[in-house]
């Protein structure tokens, strides 16, 4: 079941970078962090650790339905342009995609072996951080540049909870305050970009 | 063996089902009144009737087609998976022969479009050819992986070794199969995001533009062909992708089966509500996902197995 969630959370990176409308690109951001929190949970309850199982769980309440929600309202409300046409062509991201996943496959090869028992899923985490980055910068515009941003926040996420089987209660809570303020942030950025 | 024959049987006589099924859900969907399931065959029971006409322009290939189109896709049907335990099955055929037999019947179709001098005729031939070349390295490749799971490259043998014991450790490498077939079924099929099966606009159409000049009997044969295809794979679908249901009675297998390809018509009639057809040229882009999926089930199959 977790390597199944695995398998969706990497998909769903895949059509976010194929995707040309932001609507559509929000709706893929929800359901990553949904299998995120999903993982975070089944990953708890095998590990029987409380304090990941809580993470996952604000995980799914913040992360696939309030900041989906906030986005979408505030980029209707400044009118935001939801037709985004990634710069880099789709016949090089489908050359990319499989040369990206191949080279960090090889690159997390040797520590491996050093870590636990979800080491595999650490090459997932690395290559979906890349690939987040292939979204932020195929995009030229504002809006779903944060949207890559988020998706990357996502991807370290995974990485903290299958290599070091989930950070500190405390950072983690920190780290969903530093997110809702990072939006408010964007509500700023996308008032701009509305305008102009 | 007679449940063997059954099976084939069964097949061809459902394929139009699935057609009806999914226009008239297609229909209820959008608020019209729904026309029955049974559409197709009263559809085919009238063309059965009509004289065919054949224009004088074109030569005798037209004549040959329509059964080249059916025949390559019939024997197909004799080499899919079994729907009961202990049916027999050929299984000495892989996945790649049938693979080649689809593309037969394809290019007999391409041609058939060619020989009828029209300029439709022409130019549907060139877009089919342009959708199955994309189509086929995505369709070796999921295959490919589909038989490394399964330990064997055979369709037959894989759906029961699948069945008999599930790769719970690639079910990552499963899911992105799934998915890349799932596209190819809807591209080959000509199914909504890559063509639309029923509209006649000069601009959109790929496999109606090929058939324009049929009528009668020859159209009979081309539109069963079609429907055929969907019924190959939905099956290869049904039974590489959700192997249940194989192990119980033959009455109850039977029951799973059907209901399993009632499922696979009720997603596809929903992917056509929901999305619109693409433009011609951003067809790769679709199937790019398709290859790229098929790519990453088969390194995700060496990554997160062992």
């Amino acid at each position: 079941m977790i390597n199944f969630s695995v398998g969706i959370f990497l998909a769903t990176f895949i059509v976010a970078i194929f995707t040309t409308r932001f609507f559509r690109l929000i709706f893929w951001y929800g359901l990553n962090s949904f299998i995120l929190g999903v993982l975070a949970i089944l990953i708890g309850i095998e590990d029987a650790d409380k304090a990941l199982i809580v993470s996952g769980i604000i995980t799914i309440v913040l992360k696939a339905f309030i900041i989906p929600y906030v986005l979408k309202f505030i980029s209707k409300k400044f009118s935001i342009q939801r037709d985004i046409d990634p710069s880099v062509k789709v016949h090089f991201n489908i050359m990319l995609i499989p040369a990206i996943i191949v080279f960090t496959f090889y690159l997390t090869g040797p520590f491996t072996q050093m870590l636990g028992v979800h080491a595999n899923f650490v090459a997932i985490a690395i290559s979906a951080l890349f690939l987040s980055l292939i979204l932020m910068i195929e995009h030229s515009c504002v809006a779903p540049k944060i949207i890559g941003f988020l998706m990357m926040e996502n991807s370290l996420f995974l990485l903290g909870v299958t290599s070091a089987g989930g950070m500190p209660m405390f950072i983690e809570i920190g780290m969903f305050f530093d997110l809702m303020m990072a939006i408010v942030i964007v509500n700023l950025l996308l008032k701009e970009e509305g305008i102009r | 063996m007679i449940l063997y024959i059954f099976t084939i049987l069964f097949l061809l006589f459902v394929s139009p089902l699935l057609l009806g099924i999914i226009k008239s859900v297609k229909m209820f969907l959008l608020y019209k009144k729904p026309v029955s399931i049974f559409q197709p065959y009263y559809q085919f029971s009238k063309l059965l009737i009509k004289e065919s006409i054949i224009s004088t322009e074109s030569s005798h290939i037209t004549r040959v087609a329509p059964y080249l189109v059916l025949s390559p896709l019939v024997v197909v049907l004799f080499f899919l998976p079994p729907i009961f335990s202990g049916a027999f099955y050929v299984g000495f055929v892989d996945a790649f022969t049938i693979i080649g037999l689809i593309s037969l019947s394809t290019f007999f179709l391409m041609l058939l479009g060619l020989d009828s001098g029209n300029s439709f005729g022409g130019i549907g031939s060139s877009r089919e050819a342009f959708i199955s070349s994309l189509v086929e390295p995505a369709m070796v490749l999921t295959v490919f992986c589909i038989g490394l799971m399964a330990k064997d490259l055979g369709i037959a043998n894989a759906s029961i070794n699948l069945s008999e014991h599930f790769p719970k450790e690639y079910m990552a490498s499963y899911l992105f199969s799934g998915i890349s077939f799932f596209i190819l079924l809807l591209a080959e099929n000509g199914r909504l995001p890559v063509d639309n099966p029923e509209t006649h606009l000069e601009l959109t159409m790929v496999h109606e533009a090929m058939i324009l000049d049929l009528s009668g009997f020859y159209l009979l044969l081309i539109e069963l062909a079609s429907s055929v295809k969907f019924v190959i794979f939905s099956s290869m679908f049904v039974s590489l992708f959700m192997p249940f249901g194989l192990g119980f009675s033959p009455l109850i297998a039977f029951v799973i089966f059907i209901a399993k390809m009632v499922f696979v018509a009720l997603l596809v009639a929903l992917i056509e509500v929901n999305g619109a057809k693409l433009r011609l040229f951003k067809v790769p882009n679709l199937l790019g996902v398709s290859i790229v999926l098929a790519f990453l089930s088969l390194i995700s199959f060496y990554v997160l197995g062992n």
